[in-house]
């Protein structure tokens, strides 16, 4: 009762408030209300019975389900944390209670606290252990105002079952993710969860909202997109007046009509102010008689950001409904009962009697905020105190243990699943990918998922010098933009555009100018035989052509923009403006093949040819002039068709190239790749092996002849004269006598080839008359071998011969110069 | 040969040319068609007229556009008549009997000349044929192997024929041609090959190089003169030429027997050299002023045609933009009425279409009369600014001369005191130095010596009133040209502006009554 006492005396303050702000709000306003109550000449019966109507319209609208039902969760596959309590858990439920007892006990008059709804399974679970705190994946959510946008903008928001109560049950967030709605507290503990695993120093709050802040009503918040930014008006800087500058022409309006029309500007501008006003000085009389019956008994439940964690200068509160910020101050918070996040609960035992202006976040003051678990976190302590524990530091070591003996009990972990958001249901709109080393120097492929655009980009080498190729379709014909490098190309395309109908071509750096190229096809006619489709071009209905003032020329026979209507043969050429002319010549060739009435072919008629001349000249009047220059357009029109027809053959190629090169994928290898470039890599290894082979011969050139006669000598000692001079002339005979070997083991195997010789063909004598054929011939082919040979090692022979006197004297000439015996053989030379 | 002398010589008469015009005209069909209208002799590019036993050219001067003209194989004596086709670029004189060139002075795009066959001795009256890039004068009487050096001048020519000609005996002919001529790069029909050429090079280098030398020279004389002659005109621009010396003061005394005379009398020539140090210092000032108010006069005249062209430039493109806007919309709508079956709404679409026209013209005009006006206020401003300007310029110069007239009357005075002391000296006898009998003459009374005094003194005020009367009269004349002719070309402007206007509405309108006629006929 006393509750229900405090809570009229609350609405009377409420109205005494609205009341005293009405009377502020001035005489005329009043007057106005006056006015309009005058005005409603309704009976008082009628009043009722509009109130009563109104009444009902105003429960049937927000008749949503007040919150999703059991059956439609499904709970068995809800993980055990969730069907049961822990011991822990239990223990903590326990304490909660006793608490709760105590509270109500030494409080009787607040209303009962919001400690342990029941979860999805039937479950009473405490509040904090609902909190789970996440830091979600996204780096779009690591900010409080997107983790809240997200909320608002993921969540749909269900009323409160009774708008006065706390709810009964509190799901846990994966359930409400799952489902995707939930009520303010569903809300708050699920931004809760996100904000502290995101490391804000956050709380669920549980309190009283107004009734806008409680049914997500924003009807009253200026609309953000009404807001403009302020247009910085920057005054282009005006270019001083110069001199000779002519003056701008004289303004010829009537200045009376412009004030006039000032006037009458002003006046509607006036009128309509006025009406605006009233119109709002109306919508506020009707809030004003609007007042809430219930303000400041509707529970709602928000999210507390303190000041301190990631930077945050100063204490806010979020509504999670709009995911908007609003100061600790604001009108809409009409008071705490409680707040909580993982680790703790506290009670709010300040007064909420001007909203909750004057409430302190100070939860380390337990007059101010009543904890439930004793020093579980290290509450957040106002500053002095702060300084005090710095320095007590001796205390602090000193009270540990006690501290901890103290600390009777710890939060448990929370019972909710991890909470994921899985991108699942996102549709990728658009793809981004890059590429390298592609012999067909594709860079980034663009794939727009939405529209269907393929945008290819292309590195300057491609073999058709395509720069960007955006296409919707491979196939021919179809919407497609390709660009190329203009520079690399011989025809100087920059870019040709094609829809189904039409082909357009740019053009630029041509000896001829043209810049321009615009074909529309008609409809395909069609073959009788139709294998042949390819070699079917569409029919060309029109041309247009458009070209660079050519400065070869005069303008007026410089071509600016010809037209071939095909169909109609019309051929229509406009020719640039001169440089002093606002006109430009003009000419139009209709080739109609017309039989006069002695059924002469008619060659040229004046009216074949309507020209303007911007000045008119006497040859270009001359039908010869026009029969001439019409033959020649004649000819360029062929040309241009063709032109068309090689475009369309391109296009035709490109894609073909195009799909081959998508299918390959063939990559290229830079020069400087050693590693890849095969090419290199031979090369490479060719260079290294010569550089071995150089080597060991170094090596075998450096091989110490002298090593086997040193070896023979006591180790370590210095080389005597007489050593150095025996050691050389063993060294000499040595050499001499592997020469003479040398020469003896060829002249023993010449001896021995040419025995062999000698044998055969004595046997061949002998046999000659009883030989078969065939070993005729072996005996034939043996005598060439054998004659081979013995040349070959006549040859060698010979060479030793000449080479081993010379190589005998390049040892002596060494041996001279060998370090370790030229001291000792100096005297000789 | 002996056929063609038979023949009686015949005369270019218009018979003549009107059949050949006529032959050599357009075939097939075109050809018809030139029947049917006849051809211009101005419109014909190219005329052969061989073997017609011609004896003198005439009668071409009508050929305006000619680019190509064979005379080949005719009679002709003189080169003449030819005046006329300066843009002739190909002419064929063969097998004639000319025996000097001349008559090609005017015929500056001339490329290819063919002169074979002729009795030509020498080589020249080429000069005016810049272009020339293929000269036959095989078959001639050239005998001088050194005036080939005159075709050196010709910086284009690359083929050369001179055999059949005196020189083309000379052992050395072939090396000779290609060292002094080594751009060429065919002789007689016959490609000249490199190895021929470095061989001609070293074996007249010597020569060769004596003669680039001195044209080398020449040129850099040339070009010397040619700055020296720009720079003049520039002084001549700005009024002043001539004023940066003693240019001025010299010719003071250029005239001046008595000056002279006087100016070797003793105590004179120090006077003389300070006065002229005066004299010209105040030249030099003169000088300077004028170059630098006639930048400023060009400063002027740029920013003021520099904004007038904007205008107008600006004026254009809105212009062309409305024409451009009304053609599309005209085009638009007269297809719309050439497809209308109903006459009445025919009629109500051409009556909208006239109106559209008339408004365009009308704001066409509109336009050009705003500009007009803009344009005259603009004008007005610059003629009284750079009268202004010259007004200020010969208000300086007049002070400035004046000095130089004080400068003359103070040495004047100095000079006629120095003259009477020597007559004093003279009559006393007291005169130390030898005088030249002609200056003691002038010592004779004091009457004589005032008055010889007097007239130096009077030529050289002369001198200085010419000079800055020249300057004044040439600076206003300068200005009013200037104005004058900027208000004509504003007029002209808006002349053929109205014209254009006019005409573009004519057009439209001859359009639209063309397609009234067309409807009203079927």
């Amino acid at each position: 009762m006393e509750v229900l006492k405090e809570k009229v005396e609350e609405e009377e303050a409420a109205e005494r408030e609205d009341a005293a702000e009405r009377a502020e709000r001035g005489e005329k306003m009043m007057r106005l209300m006056e006015v309009r109550k005058e005005e409603t000449t309704m009976t008082q019966e009628m009043l009722r019975d509009l109130e009563r109507k109104l009444s009902e319209i105003e429960v049937s609208i927000p008749e949503k389900p007040s919150t999703f039902t059991k059956d439609t969760i499904d709970i068995s596959k809800l993980p055990l944390s969730y069907k049961s309590n822990t011991p822990k858990e239990e223990h903590l439920l326990q304490v909660a209670d006793n608490f709760s007892r105590q509270y109500s006990l030494l409080c009787p008059d607040r209303v009962p606290l919001f400690l342990h709804p029941l979860n999805e399974c039937e479950v009473p679970k405490f509040v904090s252990t609902t909190i789970r705190p996440t830091l979600m994946p996204y780096p779009e959510l690591y900010n409080w105002d997107t983790c809240a946008q997200f909320v608002s903008d993921f969540l749909a928001m269900l009323p409160l079952p009774d708008p006065l109560k706390p709810p009964s049950y509190l799901y846990s967030s994966t359930t409400v993710l799952k489902h995707q709605k939930g009520n303010c507290f569903d809300f708050s503990t699920l931004l809760c969860s996100m904000l502290i695993g995101a490391g804000y120093d956050a709380y669920c709050v549980n309190g009283y909202g107004s009734q806008d802040l409680c049914h997500m009503d924003l009807t009253r918040e200026v609309c953000p997109l009404t807001v403009k930014p302020k247009e910085t008006v920057q005054e282009e800087e005006k270019a001083p007046p110069k001199k000779y500058a002519i003056k701008p022409p004289r303004d010829l309006s009537s200045r009376f009509e412009q004030e006039q029309e000032m006037k009458r500007q002003e006046e509607i501008k006036a009128a309509e102010e006025k009406r605006w006003r009233q119109e709002e000085e109306r919508l506020m009389e009707v809030d004003s008689a609007k007042t809430d019956p219930l303000h400041g008994l509707r529970v709602h439940s928000w999210v507390l950001v303190l000041s301190g964690k990631r930077e945050v200068p100063e204490s806010f509160f979020i509504d999670p409904f709009t995911a908007r910020s609003y100061s600790t101050q604001d009108d809409n918070f009409l008071g705490i009962e409680s707040l909580w996040n993982h680790k703790n609960y506290w009670i709010n035992m300040q007064d909420c009697w001007n909203c909750c202006k004057d409430l302190i976040f100070d939860l380390g003051d337990p007059v101010m905020w009543e904890y439930l678990l004793l020093g579980t976190d290290k509450p957040l302590l106002s500053p002095a105190e702060e300084e005090d524990n710095g320095a007590n530091d001796d205390d602090d070591v000193e009270n540990l243990g006690k501290e901890d003996e103290d600390k009777s009990f710890d939060m448990p972990n929370s019972w909710v699943e991890q909470i994921e958001i899985s991108p699942e249901g996102t549709k990728t709109l658009e793809i981004k990918e890059w590429y390298q080393n592609r012999e067909d120097m594709l860079e980034l492929k663009h794939i727009n998922k939405t529209t269907g655009l393929n945008i290819d980009y292309f590195k300057p080498g491609h073999p058709q010098a395509l720069r960007v190729h955006s296409y919707t379709s491979m196939q021919p014909e179809m919407d497609r933009v390709m660009e190329f490098y203009e520079k690399a190309r011989v025809d100087g395309l920059i870019k040709r555009e094609e829809t189904p109908k039409t082909m357009t071509e740019y053009y630029q750096g041509r000896p001829d100018f043209l810049s321009y190229r615009h074909i529309n096809f008609g409809p395909r006619v069609k073959k009788l035989v139709l294998n042949s489709a390819e070699s079917n071009p569409r029919p060309v209905v029109k041309i247009i052509e458009r070209f660079f003032r050519n400065p070869a020329k005069p303008a007026d026979e410089d071509v600016a923009e010809r037209v071939f209507l095909i169909l109609d043969e019309r051929i229509q050429l406009r020719y640039h403006c001169r440089e002093d002319h606002i006109t430009a010549s003009k000419r139009e060739f209709l080739r109609r093949t017309e039989v006069d009435s002695k059924g002469n072919k008619i060659i040229m008629t004046p009216d074949m040819c309507i020209s303007f001349e911007v000045e008119p000249m006497e040859h270009t009047k001359k039908l010869l002039y026009q029969y001439e220059a019409m033959m020649k357009l004649k000819n360029e029109e062929k040309l241009s068709r063709h032109q068309a027809w090689e475009s369309e053959l391109e296009v035709l190629e490109i894609l073909k190239l195009r799909e081959e090169e998508e299918e390959a994928h063939v990559l290229t290898t830079s020069i400087y790749d050693t590693k890849r470039n095969e090419k290199s890599k031979e090369y490479r290894e060719a260079m290294e092996r010569v550089m071995h082979e150089e080597h060991l011969r170094q090596v075998e050139a450096q091989l110490d002849y002298l090593a086997p006669f040193l070896a023979q000598l006591p180790p370590g000692e210095k080389l005597t004269r007489w050593q150095a001079v025996r050691l050389k002339d063993e060294c000499l005979s040595d050499f001499k006598q592997r020469l003479i070997n040398k020469a003896n083991l060829i002249q023993a195997r010449f001896e021995k080839e040419t025995q062999e010789l000698q044998k055969q063909q004595q046997w061949y004598q002998e046999n000659q008359v009883t030989l078969t054929p065939e070993d005729e011939d072996l005996y034939l082919s043996y005598c060439s071998q054998a004659m081979f040979r013995i040349r070959i090692l006549e040859q060698r022979l010979n060479r030793h011969k000449e080479l081993a006197p010379l190589k005998y004297l390049a040892l002596e000439e060494k041996l001279y110069k060998d370090p370790r015996l030229v001291e000792l053989l100096k005297v000789f030379v | 040969m002996h056929q063609l002398c038979d023949m009686e010589p015949r005369v270019m008469d218009d018979d003549m040319l009107k059949l050949a015009v006529g032959e050599q005209g357009p075939r097939d069909e075109a050809g018809q068609l030139a029947k049917q209208e006849g051809i211009l002799f101005k419109d014909v590019l190219s005329l052969q007229l061989d073997f017609q036993n011609i004896l003198r050219i005439d009668n071409l001067w009508q050929f305006e556009n000619l680019r190509k003209l064979q005379l080949d194989n005719n009679t002709i004596e003189k080169i003449e008549g030819l005046e006329k086709l300066t843009r002739l670029v190909w002419l064929d004189l063969s097998f004639n009997n000319i025996e000097t060139i001349e008559g090609l002075d005017t015929l500056v795009n001339l490329e290819d000349l063919s002169l074979f066959n002729n009795r030509i001795a020498k080589i020249d009256s080429l000069d005016a044929l810049v272009k020339l890039q293929v000269l036959s004068l095989g078959n001639n009487r050239i005998g001088n192997l050194m005036k080939i050096i005159y075709l050196r001048r010709f910086k284009d020519l690359r083929t050369l024929s001179l055999a059949g000609n005196p020189i083309a005996a000379a052992e050395d002919y072939r090396m000779f041609i290609c060292a002094y001529l080594p751009d060429l790069v065919y002789l007689d029909f016959r490609r000249i090959d490199d190895h021929t050429k470095e061989l001609a090079e070293v074996k007249h280098q010597y020569s060769t190089d004596e003669l680039k030398h001195q044209e080398n020279l020449m040129q850099a004389r040339l070009e010397d003169e040619q700055a020296r002659r720009e720079e003049l005109e520039e002084h001549k621009a700005a009024f002043v030429e001539n004023l940066n010396g003693s240019f001025l003061f010299d010719s003071m005394y250029a005239e001046d027997v008595e000056g002279s005379k006087l100016a070797s009398l003793p105590g004179v020539a120090e006077l003389m050299e300070t006065y002229k140090d005066k004299f010209v210092i105040i030249c030099l000032n003169i000088f300077e002023y004028g170059l630098k108010q006639q930048e400023k006069r060009k400063a002027e005249l740029d920013t003021f045609n520099e904004r007038v062209q904007e205008a107008v430039q600006e004026n254009q493109a809105q212009g062309r933009h409305r024409t451009a806007e009304f053609e599309e919309k005209h085009l638009l709508s007269l297809s719309t009425i050439r497809g209308e079956s109903e006459l009445t709404d025919i009629e109500t679409k051409i009556a909208d279409q006239r109106e559209d026209i008339a408004e365009l013209s009308n704001a066409l005009m509109t336009l050009e009369m705003q500009l007009v006006e803009q344009l005259e206020e603009t004008i007005n401003m610059f003629e009284r600014n750079i009268v202004d300007l010259v007004e200020l310029f010969i208000e300086n110069v007049q002070s400035l001369m004046a000095q130089c007239r004080d400068l003359e009357n103070h040495h004047h005075e100095k000079l006629l005191e120095i003259a009477i002391n020597i007559l004093e000296k003279i009559v006393k006898g007291e005169l130390d130095e030898d005088l030249p009998d002609d200056v003691r003459a002038l010592f004779v009374d004091k009457d004589t010596i005032v008055n010889a005094v007097g007239a130096s003194h009077d030529m050289h005020l002369l001198k200085i009133d010419n000079r800055e009367d020249e300057l004044v009269t040439r600076v206003n004349s300068w200005c009013t040209h200037l104005v004058d002719k900027i208000h004509k070309d504003e007029m002209t402007r808006n002349r053929r502006r109205v014209k254009e206007i006019n005409q573009y509405g004519d057009h439209v309108q001859g359009e639209l009554d063309s397609l009234e006629c067309g409807d009203i006929l079927d």
